[in-house]
């Protein structure tokens, strides 16, 4: 891959490069401690490489999204935002995560209408004890990615964005991208499938699903969850907005039908179902694990569900 | 292919109330959208919501039909508006029955409840070229003979000696008919199977009702030596985007909305938990 060496200050002269055309968005880690992702006008005011919060699929698929808005008998599309976002300071695995949604939502027009404008601006940045990083496979999708003080070009888009901001650089060089980006990976069993069909009668399902609240906090901060909910929402003016909000399998209506027939009633099929999607995948994904690695749900578990832990223990026999 | 979530436009042409809480609605679209046995709609009410309905008709497409149970809060909202009414389509979704694989084979219908209601699709279909599948036979299972859903049209079938039909119905003080063409029996669909004659070597099932029925019915089949690749089940699930996103439906990793929702047992074999 080519790679660029770059001076000092060249990060402040590539956001000012990037402000005319983009809303500018990096993650913030605040003073409570918490990551956000926020507008910023320098560098040194991102955390780059800290995950917000509230992953970035928040950008491309919103946790409310209105699909059709009906007036009177026309069905009206909802009006494209005008300004392109571009996400900068995004650490490898959120930017894995964009790599499996855009396979999700791939024939979504909702979803690529806001993907196709958004510029991606990785950061390097290394596992600590809470996280881990995704397999490595193909390098993740971004339009330019920086490290320390040099940078790999993704895009055609990073290359357009770079023209301007030639004399800053080196002369290229063929480099990989960093090794670091994905050390410290979970292997994922290459008989995931068999251990998994094989597991159902073991206690570790019932164990660690027992302790589920239905919070729907997992779901919510996971990079790559993209269950969804569809409701009407009825306006005092006589519009109706058909919207789709994010959902969470470990809710227990999840798999519920009209009728009071439940076909995930427990708390158990719904913790196998989740680790299911998570790992091995649905439909036509199967075989691709969608967990980037990133943590979150296990922080934000109230009840300490870490279905990283699981797959290891599923791995090692299956003691909880 | 683009996914649309957009409804095309329909028209609440009649409502046949023949059978309570189970109406069997027609609707006239804005634009023709062609349904085959065993696909399913996503039926919009704006402002209330949507839910999935499979096509109780085999036809062009101008016109849907359905029976529609009221069960839920969208249902009730439907049986709330009437004839003239708008509502909205998306569709059509999922794999619907493999008519191919009833070629030159009889058929064995097994319809539990408001499952009558694909398989009369499929019956039409295979009615459509009868002469391409042998004998069709019919075994129907209601709550009570209130509940019969298509019961003129059934009996008019058997009696012209098109199919054979069975009906079963759970609760009757007294035997409800019997006639040579139809005989109906108290009891469950499932006792049906008992003394029926076919040859289940060259026969093709199809079965169509609440999760209950499938738990005995469809491994019954199997023991009595139909294929498993041959018996085929429409399963139930929660149908919400109808094009593989959302989630709900899923079972065993597959999207029952987009992969089903008409499977083979041997497939249903290797689904956990999808019986």
């Amino acid at each position: 891959m080519q790679s660029w060496a770059f001076q000092a200050g060249f990060e402040d002269r590539l956001l000012q490069s990037l402000r005319p055309n983009y809303r500018i968005l990096a993650p913030v880690r605040g003073a409570d401690g918490v990551g956000r992702l926020q507008p910023v006008r320098r560098w040194t005011e991102l955390s780059a490489g800290t995950l917000p919060l509230i992953p970035l699929k928040k950008v491309v698929f919103p946790p409310h999204d209105v699909l059709w808005t009906l007036l009177g008998i026309e069905y009206r599309e909802p009006a494209p935002s005008t300004v392109p976002v571009a996400l900068v300071g995004i650490a490898p695995c959120d930017l894995y995560a964009f790599a499996y949604l855009d396979l999700v939502f791939a024939d979504d027009p909702h979803y690529q209408r806001r993907r196709q404008g958004l510029l991606l601006v990785g950061s390097s940045c290394r596992p600590n004890a809470e996280c881990f990083c995704p397999p490595r496979r193909e390098p993740p999708p971004f339009d330019l990615f920086l490290a320390a003080d040099r940078l790999w070009v993704g895009s055609a888009c990073g290359e357009d964005m770079l023209t301007a901001l030639q004399e800053e650089l080196s002369s290229p060089d063929d480099l990989p991208l960093p090794a670091e980006i994905t050390d410290g990976q979970q292997q994922v069993p290459e008989n995931l499938e068999q251990l998994f069909g094989a597991s159902a009668g073991l206690p570790l399902w019932r164990e660690v699903g027992e302790r589920c609240v239905s919070c729907g906090a997992c779901s919510a901060v996971c990079p790559t969850c993209y269950c969804y909910e569809m409701s009407d929402e009825a306006l005092p003016d006589g519009r109706v907005n058909r919207r789709r909000e994010w959902d969470n399998c470990f809710f227990r209506n999840h798999a519920l039908v009209a009728g009071g027939q439940n076909f995930r009633p427990t708390r158990t099929e719904r913790l196998r179902f989740r680790f299911e999607h998570k790992m091995l995948g649905f439909g036509a994904l199967r075989g691709i694990s969608s967990c980037v690695g990133c943590g979150r749900c296990a922080r934000a578990c109230p009840v300490d569900i870490d279905i990283s832990a699981v797959l290891a223990s599923l791995a090692g026999g299956g003691k909880p | 292919m683009t996914v649309a979530f957009q409804p095309v436009p329909a028209v609440i042409e009649t409502i046949d109330e023949t059978v309570a809480d189970n109406h069997f609605f027609t609707f006239r679209l804005a634009e023709p959208m062609p349904v085959a046995p065993g696909q399913f709609v996503e039926l919009s009410i704006p402002g209330v919501g949507a839910f999935p309905v499979s096509t109780a008709t085999h036809s062009g497409g101008a016109t849907f039909q359905a029976c529609i149970r009221r069960a839920g809060r969208v249902t009730s909202a439907l049986y709330r508006l009437g004839e003239g009414a708008t509502v909205g389509f998306r569709g059509p979704f999922g794999q619907g029955f493999p008519l191919e694989a009833f070629a030159g084979r009889d058929a064995l219908l097994v319809a539990g409840g408001l499952g009558m209601a694909p398989l009369r699709a499929l019956l039409q279909a295979l009615l459509e070229e009868r002469e391409r599948v042998g004998e069709i036979i019919l075994l129907y299972g209601s709550r009570d003979p209130d509940a019969i859903l298509f019961r003129d049209e059934l009996e008019g079938l058997a009696a012209a000696g098109t199919i054979k039909v069975r009906f079963s119905v759970d609760f009757a003080t007294e035997l409800p008919w019997s006639r040579e063409a139809y005989v109906c029996r108290i009891g469950l669909v499932t006792e049906l199977l008992r003394d029926l004659v076919f040859v289940p070597t060259k026969t093709v099932a199809a079965v169509c009702g609440p999760p209950s029925l499938y738990g005995c019915v469809l491994e019954d089949l199997a023991r009595l030596g139909i294929d498993p690749e041959r018996i085929f089940a429409t399963l139930e699930r929660r149908m919400q985007c109808g094009v593989g996103q959302c989630c709900h439906c899923v079972t065993a990793g597959v999207f029952v909305c987009r992969q089903g929702p008409v499977f083979s047992l041997a497939e249903l074999r290797r689904m956990e938990k999808a019986i």
